[in-house]
């Protein structure tokens, strides 16, 4: 197989990437120097050998726990737990947040075969447990999908008896859309959740 | 609503044909396997975007072909708007992808481009939703309810994913607190369905016993809804999901040792009664041919009925030679039922000339042999 090919079959893997748009970056890597590629390539080679899971919440991490977990200015009090690692920096990005975080590492999908056992609860029982009543609130930020509501039915019934408040992201219109572009199931819903003003 | 124009690429057998409709419409006249069926299937995918007949859409494609697409122009035949819409429909066989336009836009989801058409088929086969099972009935509520009551497919279609879901759960033994956390979704959307359902059923059954006693002439039928969930006097939707969520706990250690979901709109059954002094009759276990027939006919009417109260619109009939297999008398009090009530346009099928019996004089002849349409 030619060099050019491997490596368009390889990008073209990546999620969101065609087998065109791997070519046009191909093409764009071979004008490029030598030095710019291998910094690319060392760059991915490092970030394989140096990514770990953070043992305590399950987020990508450089080292043994990560820096969210160890930053001594978070709020241990608030708890979010989203359904993949890459949701976590969504929530960051905000600036909103200063909570900690709880990864589960997907949803309840039966039809795949993912189980409350395939994912990270256990783990998130055992930290509200042995907090001893410090994590007081726990936001449910899986998806707004059907398996998302379920896992947070589930999620809900698990955790409330051991102590924290759970609570639920709101949904409804997106800021800065007109609402003429908004589907109707979502409509209904920001009805339905709408609030005195 | 009024179909002005229709063009055909390689459905079924239609070939490629560029068709004018007159305004009052058309009696089509062609040999058996001709394509008379064919030509009424093309025009109702543009309403649902799937056969009547229950084909799937590679078959719908012609012999040889790769591609089939249909487009019609139609105008609203309310008086308040004659807004004008081209509904294209295309369906490719390689890679097994539909494409649907409505005046060239593609739709984000293709609910949003059902029922532009606004039509109604009549087929012999319409017997099966008296005498089939249970299924075929809520088949039929389903469609007539996705075209006519608004959020009611994205239920639909929201309960389906989450009783797969929680199916799965219960086949696999998962614990129990798994199986129940997809009870809040079910009971949302199933409740939601089951609503739609009892008020579409309630409010039809009077129109229904009315139509059905015009053709028949001698007894009233009606319709009832019989929930798998019981939900007698449940008054809301809310109601209704409180009687969901009664039966799903009464129902859980059955479900465990059969593995699946027993109560829910899945389950529902629509009855068809004769009513009669004494005692109802079920027309599905007891009824004759003709009553059956007559029934389903009425089904049909209430269907159209549905059409012109929600939307506002007078449906495009398509009858496809229905009267093969009524009796005269009863063939005839449909015909003037329909002349009665629908003032629209026509496009029906039949063997002869002198089967057209609906609109007579007004209809335009088209004839039909091997798939080619003389106008």
């Amino acid at each position: 197989m030619s060099v050019i090919k491997q490596l368009t079959d390889e990008l073209s893997r990546l999620p969101g990437i065609g087998s065109k748009t791997a070519l046009r970056l191909v093409h764009h890597l071979m004008k490029g120097s030598k030095e710019e590629a291998g910094q690319l390539s060392r760059a991915i080679t490092k970030l394989i050998e140096n990514i770990k899971i953070c043992k305590e919440c399950g987020n990508f991490s450089e080292d043994e726990f990560c820096e969210v977990c160890t930053n001594p200015a978070r709020d241990r009090s608030v708890l979010c737990v989203v359904e993949e690692a890459y949701e976590v920096g969504a929530i960051e990005r905000t600036g909103q947040y200063r909570g900690m975080f709880h990864v589960l590492g997907g949803r309840l999908s039966p039809l795949d075969g993912v189980g409350p056992e395939e994912l990270n609860v256990a783990a998130l029982l055992r930290r509200i447990t042995e907090s001893q009543g410090e994590i007081q609130e726990v936001i449910v930020a899986t998806n707004a999908s059907v398996e998302g509501e379920a896992t947070a039915v589930f999620l809900e019934r698990e955790i409330r008896s051991l102590g924290p408040c759970v609570t639920r992201l709101a949904r409804g219109i997106p800021v800065g859309s007109d609402l003429e572009y908004v589907d109707g199931t979502t409509i209904a819903q920001a009805l339905v959740g709408r609030r005195e003003m | 609503m009024r179909l002005s124009g229709l063009v055909l690429r390689h459905f079924r057998n239609l070939g490629s044909q560029d068709l004018e409709f007159p305004p009052e419409g058309v009696a089509l006249i062609g040999d058996n396997a001709q394509g008379k069926s064919n030509f009424l299937e093309a025009i109702y995918y543009l309403e649902t975007f799937r056969s009547f007949r229950g084909a799937r859409d590679e078959q719908l494609v012609g012999f040889g072909q790769e591609v089939f697409r249909v487009a019609g122009i139609a105008s609203s035949s309310s008086p308040d708007h004659r807004r004008v819409a081209e509904v294209t429909a295309a369906f490719e066989r390689k890679d097994g992808r539909k494409k649907v336009s409505v005046d060239g836009t593609e739709p984000e989801r293709l609910g949003e481009a059902l029922g532009r058409l606004a039509a109604v088929v009549f087929s012999p086969t319409d017997v099966d939703l008296v005498s089939g099972g249970p299924k075929e009935r809520r088949r039929f509520l389903d469609m007539v309810l996705s075209l006519n009551e608004p959020g009611y497919l994205s239920a639909l279609q929201e309960y389906k994913k989450i009783l797969s879901r929680r199916n799965a759960s219960l086949k696999e033994g998962y614990s129990g607190s798994v199986v129940m956390a997809w009870n809040q979704g079910l009971i949302s959307s199933g409740s939601k369905v089951m609503w739609a359902r009892k008020n579409w059923i309630e409010g039809g059954t009077q129109t229904f016993g009315d139509y059905y006693v015009r053709v028949s002439e001698n007894a009233r039928a009606r319709m009832t809804y019989r929930p798998s969930v019981p939900s007698v006097g449940a008054n809301s939707v809310d109601e209704i999901g409180e009687a969901i969520r009664g039966a799903l706990a009464d129902s859980s250690d059955r479900e465990r040792r059969m593995g699946t979901t027993l109560v829910g709109p899945h389950r529902d059954e629509v009855r068809l009664h004769l009513e009669r002094a004494d005692d109802d009759l079920d027309l599905r276990d007891y009824g004759s041919g003709g009553q059956r027939r007559t029934a389903a006919l009425a089904l049909r009417l209430v269907e159209a009925w549905t059409i012109r109260k929600r939307r506002n619109e007078t449906p495009l009939i398509l009858l496809d030679d229905v009267f093969a297999e009524l009796d005269q008398g009863r063939s005839e009090r449909v015909l003037e039922l329909m002349e009665e009530e629908e003032p629209g346009q026509v496009v029906l099928t039949a063997p002869k000339e002198a089967d057209v019996k609906i609109k007579k004089d007004k209809l335009a002849l088209w004839r039909i042999s091997a798939g080619r349409i003389t106008t």
